[in-house]
């Protein structure tokens, strides 16, 4: 049992970095981002290659660099332009770049899935009371604690995480103080993107390599950004936790139901919670 | 020198369009009120100048800067501080960050947390508590607290008395006249004849979207006044 907890919080941890990166892009944005599991999948690809250079965590960073980059090209050139377009356009747009990254890689890295090594010194296992388990699992959950402690830190007391805070309930006012809310929003579209990156790269020793790895997380972060009150750090944080859980119990005990599972989940506290779990930047 | 200066404004929101030809000026240390009736465009004047309303002819400028194309940030940022209509605490934040949050400009001056409360000592007290959780004229100080943070050179005030007691009202009223007498130029927009009365000296009218009429309210008797203001 012990196992299958710290199983599901690995995966938690996993969807918690994923889905603060959409919650982080939904405030500045208002945007539902498609995109976001193609980032996933584009960073676990880009760590693969980059590590046959780099190693694994020089592969990391370069992923996690090039994914930034990436996202701030998307704000600039989706985002911005399309900010007084109708959001289905937007989203749309986001789904087209979604299906093009999946067919871009499929030509570069091929249909078949690849997998990654956990990288030293990390690759063995420890012993959990009478169980041997992987490090690296543990590592990964140390990664996204270190994400939601560091995120919550910058948001809760620095200017730029005050400001972001401030610009993702009243944009119109934060940029009326002084705050240049597109150079803003191009940090932070680049931050949550590089976020989808680094959770992509450190899913690689985890899960096969695959074009559509993006779509199947990508579903699950949706549902826990809704289950946590659209737009709350604290609320996606809880939710990830609690879908993290059912998402792998359900594979364990009920594989044949388990992909409904999520969405249960999220039709039940949306009917005793219409707004989530939480509402405010807490 | 000229802090804001209209020239000729014309505006819209989408494709209604809302300002047709505004003129108007602000002096340094100048107090002036804006008045006119409800939905003749002057909360639209503001929006123009952060472009929440589209310039659709004419010039706007800063500290005499021609602003093309104008972006929501650089009126705090040049010295114009905007206490916005409805007050627009952001929600979330405590009353010391909603503060703290006008401090974005970086501007030097003699405004910063310690002299808000000491001019407010409400805010001090209720410093760690939300914004949004206070009466509105606890909500009106807050906001004109956060416009100060920025030490503009200019205040504009969209109708602060909106909601507010009589009483609160005079308090809000001898608040800015200090700040004028110490030298922050004022731009009233109101409906409420004492405040304009007690705080402005020149005025403009505005009526269907331009500026009909303009002088110094000395010369302006209560009958003239009430006749530009109420419906
Ligand atoms: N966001 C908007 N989109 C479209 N039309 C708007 C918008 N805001 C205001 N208007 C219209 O523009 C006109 C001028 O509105 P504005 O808010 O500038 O008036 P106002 O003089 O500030 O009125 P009040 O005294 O009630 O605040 C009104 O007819 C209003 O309906
Ligand atoms: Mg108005």
């Amino acid at each position: 049992m012990l196992i299958q907890i710290l199983n599901g919080l690995v995966y938690a941890g996993l969807l918690y970095i994923v889905s603060v990166g959409l919650v982080l892009i939904f405030g500045l944005r208002r945007v539902v981002n498609f995109a976001h599991g193609g980032f996933y999948m584009v960073g676990a690809y880009a760590g693969y290659t980059a590590a046959m250079v780099f190693g694994f965590w020089g592969g990391l960073i370069v992923a996690v660099l090039v994914l930034g980059l990436i996202g701030i090209l998307l704000d600039y050139v989706v985002f911005r332009p399309l900010q007084n377009a109708d959001h289905m356009v937007t989203v749309l747009v986001t789904f087209g770049i979604l299906l093009v990254f999946e067919d871009v890689v499929q030509m570069i890295w091929g249909a078949d899935t690849l997998s990654v090594l956990a990288p030293y010194p990390f690759d063995g296992t420890v012993q959990l009371g009478d169980i041997l388990f992987p490090v690296y699992r543990l590592l990964v959950i140390a990664v996204a604690i270190a994400v939601a402690l560091g995120l919550t830190l910058w948001l809760r007391f620095s200017r730029a995480g005050l400001y972001v805070r401030a610009s993702s309930v009243d944009a119109l006012t934060t940029g009326m103080q002084g705050v240049d809310t597109e150079k803003l929003s191009l940090s932070v579209v680049g931050l949550g993107t590089a976020l989808a990156g680094l959770s992509g790269v450190i899913a690689s020793p985890l899960l096969a390599l695959s074009p559509s790895m993006g779509s199947s997380i990508l579903i699950e972060s949706f549902i826990v950004v809704v289950t946590g009150g659209l737009g709350s750090f604290a609320g996606a944080f809880i939710a990830a936790l609690l879908i993290g859980q059912v998402h792998n119990l359900g594979i364990v005990y009920v594989p044949n139901v388990a992909s409904m599972l999520p969405l249960l989940l999220m039709v039940v506290v949306l009917i005793l919670k219409p707004t989530g779990f939480a509402r405010s930047y807490s | 020198m000229s802090l804001l200066e209209l020239q000729n404004v014309h505006a819209a929101y989408g494709s209604a369009r809302v300002l047709h030809g505004v003129s108007l000026k602000v002096e340094k240390g100048e107090r002036v009120a804006l008045i006119g009736r409800n939905g003749v465009g002057k909360t639209t004047v503001v929006n123009t100048c952060i472009g929440a309303a589209r310039l659709t002819s004419g010039k706007v400028s800063f500290m005499t800067r021609v602003q093309k194309p104008i972006r929501a940030f650089r009126a705090a940022r040049s010295g114009i501080s905007i206490v916005p209509q409805g007050r627009r605490i952001v929600p979330g934040l405590t009353v010391r960050e909603n503060l703290l949050l006008g401090s974005a400009p970086d501007r030097k001056g003699p405004w910063n947390l310690e002299a808000v409360f000491a001019m407010y000592p409400i805010l001090r007290e209720r410093a760690d508590g939300l914004g949004t959780a206070m009466s509105g004229g606890q909500q009106q100080m807050l906001a004109i607290g956060r416009a100060l943070m920025a030490n503009p050179d200019l205040l504009i005030l969209d109708e602060p008395s909106e909601g507010l007691a009589p009483v609160v009202v005079d308090e809000l009223g001898a608040s800015l006249v200090r700040l004028a007498e110490q030298g922050t130029a004022i731009l009233l927009i109101e409906q409420n004849f004492g405040l304009i009365r007690s705080v402005g000296d020149r005025y403009y009218v505005m009526a269907k979207g331009s500026v009909v009429e303009d002088g110094r309210l000395s010369a302006l008797t209560a009958e003239e006044l009430k006749r530009h203001v109420s419906v």
